[in-house]
């Protein structure tokens, strides 16, 4: 399975990331850093799943934590919108998973990423 | 502007299915600044093609090209190569860009990848508004700027209807009822009295119903 995180690194550690994400033969995660989560568009996600991901999952900063203001907002829609055409094009939904993040750290995320994986398999 | 959306990847995949080589192609213009056809939509709605054509093997190769504006031969020119070298054409530009391009290559198959909606304006950010029909002979000077053909739901030069609920269209809830915008902004500009003279029925000719228009200016012809 190939999953790939978008998350802003304002609020994830890039390292502690990568520590915790184990690559094996059967699942790929390739993790894109952002300088805000505002930063993704529909393209960034759309591509992400031309290029063969099976999920994509986005990770924002809590709300009200935006060091942009509303990039997690701006963030969120966006990725509904791809979850969306996902459907349209076939995929079903489900697919484009957003993360707010909470004080959990990065047990949040490989919690999310397990889930994700079970979801999909 | 002119305002559209795009057609459901499910549309375009149907309108595309059986062809191979394609060539999606953008308008720098009005689809640009509305988001339905520019360059990104262009690389947005190639990249959900490839997708769907991934998925139930369709086999569509994808290019991607976007111009300043595809309802002019000039920059019509700057596409002919990548036209020529695909099996169709899908238009991101308004219905006038789709047919212009159609016109000038007679082999090629071209097809419209949006919806036109309308001429109209961005009213705040992502929500646009239908503001003219094109009627061919404008009457904004009658109604205080605010067109009673495009924007009230019974198109009435003598209005309201007497349906409308608070300062609501009866047909269309969501939007203000036209004549009571005419009404306040009549009365803003101290020019109610225009609202005692009857309106005489409206000479559709200059619209659609005389026909497709055309515009002839002699001075810029030599
Ligand atoms: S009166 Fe005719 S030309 Fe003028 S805004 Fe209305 S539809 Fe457009
Ligand atoms: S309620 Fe107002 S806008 Fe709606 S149809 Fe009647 S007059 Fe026109």
């Amino acid at each position: 399975m190939n999953i790939c995180i978008f998350y802003c690194s304002n609020s994830l550690d890039a390292n502690a990331l990568k520590q915790n994400i184990s690559n094996n033969e059967k699942d790929e995660v390739n993790t894109v850093s952002l300088p805000c989560s505002g930063k993704v568009n529909l393209l960034y996600l759309l591509k992400a799943f031309e290029n063969g991901a099976d999920g994509v999952i986005l990770v924002t900063c809590g709300q009200n934590e935006c060091h942009f203001l509303e990039g997690n907002l701006r963030a969120k829609k966006r990725a509904e919108a791809v979850d969306s055409m996902l459907e349209e094009i076939g995929l079903g939904k489900g697919r484009m998973i957003v993360i707010r993040k909470n004080n959990e750290g990065i047990k949040q995320i490989t919690t999310a990423l397990e889930q994700l994986k079970k979801d999909l398999s | 502007m002119i305002v559209a959306e795009r057609k459901t990847i499910p549309e375009l995949v149907e309108i595309l299915n059986g062809h191979k080589k394609i060539l999606v192609l953008g308008c720098g213009t009005c689809v640009t600044v509305c988001l339905a056809g520019g360059e990104r939509e262009v690389s947005i709605i190639s990249s959900a093609l490839r997708i769907a054509s991934n998925i139930r093997k369709l086999d569509f190769e994808i290019e991607e090209l976007t111009i300043e504006r595809q309802c002019d031969n000039v920059f019509i020119e700057q596409a002919t190569e990548a036209i020529e070298r695909n099996d169709v054409v899908l238009s991101l530009g308004c219905g006038a860009g789709v047919q212009a391009i159609a016109e000038r290559f007679l082999e090629k198959p071209v097809y419209a990848g949006l919806n036109t909606e309308f001429i109209g304006v961005l009213e705040e950010r992502g929500i646009w508004t239908e503001k003219c029909a094109a009627c061919g002979a404008c009457v904004l000077h009658q109604y205080g700027g605010i067109c009673p053909i495009t924007r009230c739901a019974k198109h009435m030069l003598n209005g309201p209807c007497g349906g409308s609920r608070e300062d609501r269209c009866e047909v269309r809830p969501d939007r203000p009822c036209a004549w009571q915008l005419i009404y306040q902004r009549l009365k803003g500009i101290g020019q109610l009295d225009r609202l005692k003279k009857i309106a005489p029925p409206k000479n559709w000719e200059t619209s659609l119903d005389g026909g497709c228009r055309v515009i002839i200016r002699e001075d810029h012809r030599i």
